[in-house]
């Protein structure tokens, strides 16, 4: 398959060997070069149970800080790292930031003096069609001295990775720059994203598989959401990031039978979210609600079955207004219902006693 | 997931469109990447409008074993009045209900209208006016090379996502669709590939040369192998759309003699009873020389030729026989009746390595059968079939395929050194495996050769693979027979090696059947990628043994038989059967092969849970004219078979090869 167009390609390459691609090429060079010389290839624990055992990395000061990705492979004493130019630095973790998938390594030869990236004056940003290069320690192809590989391709588009569901098994939650290149391989996260005219634009992130589309994704976080906490590790002077509490511990403040809704029994992996029946008097009630009414949006965001529904409910705040689309028949329908104040916590040890009506067919767990 | 390091490449087209007059070796070279990437965005904008998300809710979570995603997709809009095309993979968990979002941001609910399956296509609709329809690009300006941008709306993002790459080839998948290289996956199938113009080239959708089905071919996204159905031939089956009928492939119901596609004639093997081609009078032997006035030299030729064509479609057709030539008019369908295998009643005798063929010895009769009715004898030789000369079994099999169950038939036969004209006629194969059946005794050589293969139960490693497999031989191996092979897939986590050896050492020992028992990579279980290695290991068997194509057999137990039927359905000329123990089918079969006889024998405990679905499995192939035995353990649960039902399954082996 990879013969069959590298045959298609060769024989364009053949075809119009006067062709600008060399020309191309060329505009480029003074880009890849410089870039090379400001990327490492990051080696440590690993190797067992195909867990790759190294990483790339970017060096951000002269004095020889490397930014990296947070991954097993910092999980040993002998970290080393392989400069551009072949020579072996061992190195250690100087602080990390698990939220970002970032690390600072400190190489241990005080005397380098190395090409470094700018954080402020070499960054830039970049939208979807933005043609972009992607270097990285990507399957260690890159022996000894030998540099880093680049791949091309462009922006595909520069949008939020996670959703509140969670679509990906990532620890990065923010906007990233997607590319359609292949750029996330074993051992390329660490390694840069940048423009044809070399600006930095982002670091790669790891392999990470889409749970929504069950795609492999590849992505890079922005240089500047990096920026901040890279300077501020180098400074000795950065605290890790507070997960927020409400995420982690995932209370479920609210059930659909608080405003009135009962679902239909929830059989299905993906049942759709249907109403069963809405309690007369109910918020549901008032809002105009009907029985068979599917409800496809909840503030905006869309339900896909029965179970997203109730987790959505579960994460609302009290006090404000819930923002339900329901489709009925043909049309859309948008409608608000208040929140109550006080959230319905039965896990909460302190109130033993289920504060609600008995749960139907409709709220099974 | 595959890395590729991309090399320069460019459009010559492209390049004079952008900068039609300015030398080449002058353009300084950034400058002119940087009006491609303009160029770029430029053309996504312009087609931006048109492209909408579609979300879907409810629905199955798993489509045959590609898990559906639940990610937003894309939609090209083709008509102001709320038309909307996507790809038919976008539906695949049969959602229960379909939400479109416009550019605009403005969304509504939308109907499906009806599916292409020739094209994996699905046309949507919505209540809305004034959308804005794509400008289209000329099917006959396409040129490999040019350069082609992908987009689609799967991210929260107000701008679409884009990946750019150039047209690979044309007329691909039976001329049905055009390849890229631009990144092809769930993030953009539906949607749009777009020219430098912003005009819209295609739509892109996921396709297999070797499967059918909505999920078929999406194992290649991102591989740089991606499809696009070109929106000119998109427009052109729209009004049929519009009337909410599915698009079937069209067929017309032949199958052409083997040969190599690209360098052999045309030439017509079988014709499928009550088809369009045997209504028309096609007859085996055609030469095909024109289709719809296209003239065919080479096989491949009538695949382009019929890939763009749906039932419905009437086609016309010029065939050569001998020295006349035939046109035909010919109206596809969509649906072929399924073939269903027919037969005469003789067991053939296993031909010894180094008897001469000179026709079909009969072994045995079997009672009621049309050679029974027909008084043909064991003993008989059976030397030709109506106008065919017969000299071996595969000869006399292949004859009585090629006809319809109550055609009339005349056997000749020799007995006792005369010739007889025998007329019988043919019935339908039956099912039911007789409580007594005689096997064929295979002595031991005598004298044992000095290079025998491997005798007795043995432990192995298959060169170049990391499974390994054991197995067993009977003692009394003797290499101028044909053995039958069974090949036993265990459930995950436990190969049940001590028990069946226990258990098929008389029946192989009994029937002259070889067991082979490959062991998973992971005791766990099997993952689909290991068929290669059991279809190695059954070839490794042929090579060291003498092995009985017409009795190579998988049997598997529990959910050990998932990937015996993988195996049987993937290697169609490998296996002859199946014998499946407590197990329901879960994937759709493929059709019913005339060429190619595959048998099933199912087995199962009526106090086993999935008794019910055991006996829909029996239903459903039997429907497709799949010969199928259902054998019912009365008071079993979900346990392996007792002995009754394995001595069964050895008669059922054992009459395999039954004409």
């Amino acid at each position: 398959m990879i013969h069959r167009i590298l045959t298609i390609v060769s024989l364009l390459l053949l075809s119009l060997t006067w062709c600008p691609s060399i020309a191309h090429g060329q505009s480029i060079q003074p880009t890849i070069q410089r870039v090379q010389q400001r990327t490492v290839k990051v080696f440590g624990a690993g190797g067992i149970r195909r867990l790759h055992a190294y990483s790339t990395g970017f060096v951000v000061s002269r004095q020889g800080h490397v930014a990296t990705v947070w991954s097993h492979v910092l999980d040993t004493e002998e970290l080393t790292v392989v400069l551009a130019d072949g020579r072996k630095v061992r190195a250690k973790v100087l602080g990390a930031e698990p939220q970002l998938d970032l690390a600072v390594l400190e190489l241990q030869d005080k005397e380098l003096d190395l090409p470094a990236w700018d954080l402020e004056a070499d960054v830039s940003d970049a939208g979807p069609g933005t043609r972009v290069l992607g270097f990285s320690n990507m399957f260690r192809v890159a022996t000894g001295d030998e540099m880093v590989s680049v791949l091309h391709g462009v922006v595909a588009a520069k949008a939020p990775l996670a959703t509140r569901r969670g679509a990906f098994e990532s620890s990065y939650e923010g906007t990233a720059f997607i590319v359609d290149a292949v750029t996330n391989n074993p051992g390329a996260g660490g390694g840069v994203l940048v423009t044809r005219a070399g600006r930095l634009l982002g670091m790669i992130g790891k392999e990470l598989r889409n749970s929504e589309s069950n795609t492999w994704v590849n992505y890079a976080v922005p240089i500047s959401e990096l920026k901040q906490p890279i300077q501020q590790i180098i400074a000795g002077k950065y605290r890790a990031r507070q997960r927020d509490p409400d995420e982690t511990n995932a209370v479920a403040r609210f059930r659909p039978l608080q405003f009135g809704i009962v679902l239909v029994p929830d059989v299905l992996f993906r049942t759709p979210a249907f109403i069963d029946g809405v309690q007369p008097g109910s918020a549901a009630a008032r809002a105009g609600l009907q029985p068979d009414d599917l409800i496809l949006f909840i503030n905006g965001d869309l339900v896909q079955s029965c179970r997203v529904f109730k987790q959505s409910l579960g994460r609302i705040d009290a006090g404000t207004v819930l923002k339900l689309t329901v489709r009925r028949g043909d049309k859309l329908l948008p409608v608000e219902l208040p929140v109550p104040e006080t959230p319905d916590t039965p896990e909460t040890p302190k109130k033993p006693e289920k504060p609600e009506k008995p749960a139907t067919a409709g709220d099974t767990k | 997931m595959v890395a590729k390091c991309g090399r320069g490449r460019m459009s010559l087209w492209l390049t004079i469109v952008l900068v039609p007059s300015v030398s080449l070796g002058q353009q300084p070279a950034a400058n002119l990447e940087s009006l491609e990437e303009q160029a770029f965005k430029e053309a996504s904008a312009v087609v931006a409008p048109s492209v909408v998300r579609i979300q879907t809710v409810g629905g199955l979570d798993r489509v045959g074993r590609v898990l559906t995603g639940t990610a937003a997709t894309t939609g090209v809009v083709v008509s102001a009045d709320g038309y909307v095309i996507s790809s038919a993979f976008n539906f695949a968990s049969r959602p229960a209900s379909v939400l479109v979002t416009l550019a605009d941001g403005r969304r509504f609910p939308a109907k499906i209208i009806a599916n292409d399956w020739s094209r994996m296509l699905t046309l949507l609709k919505i209540e809305a006016e004034g959308l804005s329809v794509p400008r289209v690009a000329p099917r006959d300006g396409f040129r490999v090379g040019q350069w082609a941008i992908a987009m689609g709306r799967t991210y929260e993002s107000p701008l679409p996502n884009l990946s750019v790459g150039i047209i690979s080839a044309l007329d691909r998948i039976w001329g049905r669709a055009l390849q890229t290289d631009a990144k092809i996956s769930p993030a953009n199938y539906g949607g749009p590939l777009v020219d430098i113009r912003g005009q819209v080239i295609g739509v892109l959708v996921p396709l297999s040369q070797r499967q059918a089905g909505r999920t078929a071919g999406v194992e290649w996204y991102d591989s740089g192998i991606g499809f696009a159905i070109p929106m000119a031939d998109i427009l052109g089956t729209l009004p049929r759309l519009k009337t909410g009928t599915d698009l079937l492939p069209g067929l017309m119901g032949i199958t052409l003699r083997a040969g190599n596609v690209y360098a052999s004639a045309a030439i017509i093997d079988r014709v499928r009873f009550n088809s369009p081609a045997e209504k028309a009078g096609l007859q085996p032997g055609d030469v095909i020389a024109n289709v719809d006035g296209q003239p065919i030299r080479r096989l491949v030729q009538v695949r382009n030729v019929l890939g763009n064509k749906y039932a419905g479609d009437t086609i016309s057709v010029v065939v050569r026989r001998g020295e006349e030539s035939v046109e035909q008019k010919i109206q596809l369908i969509g649906k072929l009746e399924p073939y269903t295998p027919t037969f005469l009643g003789i067991l053939p005798a296993r031909r010894k390595q180094g008897e001469a063929a000179t026709g079909v010895v009969v072994r045995g009769i079997l009672p009621e059968s049309p050679a029974a009715m027909a008084m043909i004898r064991p003993g008989d030789t059976v030397v030709q079939l109506d106008d065919t000369p017969v000299t071996d079994s595969a000869g006399l099999f292949d004859a009585i395929s090629r006809r319809r169950v109550g055609a009339d038939v005349t056997v000749h036969v020799d007995r006792n050194g005369a010739r007889q004209k025998i007329s019988a006629k043919l019935a339908v194969l039956p099912t039911q495996v007789p409580a007594v059946l005689e096997s064929q005794i295979i002595a031991a050589p005598d004298p044992k050769p000095a290079d025998l293969p491997t005798i007795g139960r043995f432990n192995k490693d298959l060169a170049g693979h990391d499974n390994n497999f054991w197995g067993f031989v009977p003692e009394t191996y003797n290499p101028a027979h044909g053995y039958g092979l069974v090949v036993w897939i265990h459930p995950g986590s436990d190969t049940m090696e001590a028990d069946i050896y226990d258990l098929w050492k008389p029946i192989c020992e009994q029937r002259g059947l070889i067991l082979v028992g490959p062991r998973a990579k992971e005791l766990a279980g099997w993952n689909l990628n290991e068929a290669g290695f059991i279809e190695a290991l059954v070839k490794e068997m042929q090579q060291k043994y003498n092995i009985d194509d017409q009795r190579i057999v998988l049997h598997g137990y529990s959910n050990g038989c998932r990937f015996a039927y993988h195996l049987a359905f993937k290697y169609r000329t490998l296996f002859r059967g199946v014998a499946a123990s407590s197990e329901p089918l879960k994937v759709t079969p493929p059709e019913n092969r005339p060429d190619l006889r595959l048998q099933f024998f199912l087995s199962c405990g009526d106090k086993d849970n999935l008794y019910r679905r055991v006996q829909q499995t029996r239903g459903r192939l039997a429907a497709m004219k799949f010969p199928v035995t259902l054998s019912t353990e009365p008071g079993l649960g979900h346990e392996y078979p007792t002995l009754p039902v394995l001595d069964e399954i050895g008669r059922w082996i054992d009459l395999l090869d039954r004409i």
